[in-house]
């Protein structure tokens, strides 16, 4: 179908779409009751697409159902369009059997879904700034586009979703789904709690962005929970570092396996440097610099920090950490705040769990982050004082021969006094001789 | 024995106060950095106890500032201007401590209202007092809300770079507040230097040399 060919039919389509919305309304309460009656063009595909097992053999091989749940549409809110609004390039003249070909339902989808945005351009506008439709851009070919979240045929009004169901979220979310349903805000909502957040509460209805992104989780945290930086001031020391470094969920997931993501920013944007699009290198490049494969040692770091620099960023590659939890599935297994880690001890502490596992990462072209695994030695080595300046963790990261100028300090400071005693008695006898004073 | 005014009280408070702050910021220093070595109170007593002492420290660090500002006794801090003589000077002192006062050889400092320091203790004290306890309440006041300050951490070189300095100061200090007692017990008796930190009066052998105690 042309382009000219295809907009023609919208207009029309378009035109009809109005009337029907004009009829509608000045018919009032007749229309109302008659909305989930189906019209007349409609019930006439509907004649033979309400038939179980009516299917299309697709050029790839794939089967197409065109089965079409009559009662179901009939329901839908797009029963008040019918079926040419969106199945406009379907005539009287080229069906059935429709001759154009289908490469594959994925590709008819992505087609069909052009269609979706005629009407729905706000949601389109939020959906592509989404990370799912950075993952279509990628050639994702499972990235969910508008049809796989809203069966077109079936698309409800948004009070009859049942937001606690979790669909759609968890058809291909289901781990982290099962994570939020066991967890404080899951539980909540279980018990009828509508202020309890859901899927979209943090990650927005059309818009989801990569995790990781920590000031949009940081955020969607503190939307609900405004007094939780007065809260945590009352009793946590630099409370504002704290909120800023540590995830919500890495004190609030109590059991959760923790750890240090260092994430390279550019010192003069501060920005997180971004994946150049087209020719991602990172994770090359630091594979190709970590010559054992047991993860990047301090040396190793510096020098893909160096290489990193001469790619030319605005300012200096640096470092800076966060303390997150291990999984996206980890970090929806929220639990009330009196479960909450208050011990600061549980990082403060030499050695402590979190730091057990290192990554350095960098912003995806999609905005997920790209990671690749560091030592633990990197968080407590001297040389590392330059290449992760960004990040230190009192007690906790501290370096290894700062320790060894305390214990110095300690034994010159007990020792000098000590031998000089020594030598100031052992000195006496020797001065008394000579007739000097003893008590030296 | 006669006696000389040379600790104004204004300087025995701000250094007994310097004292009992300093060992605190040293014993909750080592509770944040060592926990788990050393269990004497929580991770966050130890931190607000640091964080307040260590305003104190610094008000207080404004009491011997202005004090010696604005007052003649000053002098006690002055170096010799001639390096020779000060080298000389602190070479003499040094040899004293390691040697002479062994062999009962007299202080060569005399002590008096106006240069109440021997050379070398004169120099260290200015280092300590110019440069090292500014520099440890800057680092201190840093870390101690490393939000605020992000942007001058950041121009630091980060808050590893600025607790490293912190900690190396620390070091320091830590081998300073051992030796620095013992030091003040090398009086003419072990007590002499103390008492006097409390009554402001140093005895001494023999006639002061400089001017009458101002009172």
């Amino acid at each position: 179908m042309t382009g000219a060919k295809f907009h023609a039919d919208l207009m029309n389509a378009a035109r009809l779409v109005l009337m029907a919305v004009a009829v509608l309304a000045v018919s009032s309460l007749t229309a109302r009751a008659a909305s989930s009656v189906l019209s007349k063009p409609s019930q006439q595909c509907l004649g033979c697409h309400s038939a179980k097992g009516l299917e299309k053999k697709l050029a790839n091989g794939e089967t197409l159902s065109l089965h079409v749940e009559g009662s179901e549409f009939a329901r839908s809110v797009h029963n008040m369009i019918g079926c040419a609004v969106c199945h406009a390039d379907t005539t009287l003249e080229n069906h059935p059997p429709v001759k154009t070909k289908i490469a594959g339902a994925r590709e008819y989808s992505l087609t069909l879904a052009k269609v979706c945005h005629t009407c729905h351009a706000d949601k389109l506008k939020l959906y592509e700034g989404s990370i799912h439709a950075a993952l279509v851009r990628e050639g994702n070919p499972i990235a969910p586009i508008c049809t796989d979240c809203h069966s077109p045929h079936a698309v409800l009004p948004q009070a009859a979703y049942d937001e606690a169901s979790g669909a759609p979220c968890s058809r291909c979310h289901n781990p982290v789904f099962d994570a939020y349903a066991g967890s404080v805000h899951g539980e909540a909502r279980k018990k009828g709690r509508m202020d309890a957040p859901v899927c979209s509460s943090c990650h927005n209805t059309h818009d989801p962005r990569a995790g990781g992104n920590e000031d949009a989780l940081r955020n969607a945290c503190l939307g609900c929970h405004p007094r939780a930086l007065p809260a945590h001031r009352e009793w946590l020391p630099n409370a504002e570092r704290h909120l800023h470094t540590v995830s919500c969920a890495a004190c609030h997931a109590p059991g959760a396996k923790r750890k240090i993501d260092l994430r390279l920013y550019d010192s003069a944007a501060q920005k997180r440097i971004a994946e150049k699009e087209g020719v991602p290198q990172f994770e090359l490049r630091a594979r190709a610099i970590d010559t054992e494969g047991k993860g990047l040692d301090v040396n190793e770091l510096q020098k893909l920090l160096g290489e990193i620099n001469r790619d030319g960023t605005e300012g200096r590659a640096i470092l800076r950490g966060r303390l997150e939890v291990d999984s996206g599935i980890e970090a929806h297994r929220l639990a009330g705040k009196t479960r909450a880690v208050g011990q600061c001890e549980g990082c403060h502490r030499a050695g402590s769990a979190p730091f057990q596992k290192v990554t350095i990462s960098i912003a995806g072209v999609d905005g997920r982050p790209v990671r690749y695994d560091a030592r633990q030695e990197v968080l407590n080595s001297a040389n590392s004082v330059e290449s992760i300046g960004g990040f230190y963790v009192i007690g906790g990261t501290r370096i290894g021969l700062l320790d060894v100028l305390v214990v110095l300090s300690l034994l010159i400071g007990v020792g000098v006094p000590v031998v000089h005693l020594a030598l100031g008695w052992l000195s006496r006898k020797y001065a008394k001789r000579i007739g000097g004073r003893e008590d030296s | 024995m006669p006696r000389i005014y040379v600790h104004p009280l204004p300087v025995r408070i701000w250094h007994w106060i310097n004292a009992l702050g300093f060992v605190t910021m040293i014993v909750t220093g080592f509770q944040i950095r060592y926990v788990g070595l050393i269990d004497l109170m929580s991770f966050r007593t130890a931190v607000v106890l640091h964080n307040w002492v260590g305003f104190v420290l610094i008000a207080n660090f404004f009491v011997w500032l202005l004090f010696y500002l604005f007052s003649d006794k000053i002098t006690v801090y002055h170096p010799d201007l001639s390096p020779t003589r000060q080298f000389r000077r602190s070479f003499r002192q040094m040899w004293y401590y390691g040697y002479g006062i062994f062999k009962g050889e007299p202080n060569p400092h005399h002590i008096s209202v106006y240069q109440k320091f021997n050379a070398m203790q004169g120099m260290t004290y200015q280092v300590i007092m110019l440069l090292l306890v500014p520099l440890q309440f800057y680092t201190g006041v840093l870390l101690w809300d490393v939000e605020r300050f992000s942007g001058m951490i950041d121009v630091l070189g980060g808050v590893r770079v600025v607790d490293t300095a912190h900690v190396l100061i620390f070091t320091f200090f830590v081998g300073f507040i051992a030796i620095h007692p013992y030091l003040a017990s090398l009086g003419h008796t072990r007590t002499a230097h103390f008492k006097a930190m409390f009554t402001g009066y140093e005895e001494v052998e023999e006639e002061p040399t400089a001017r009458p105690p101002a009172g």
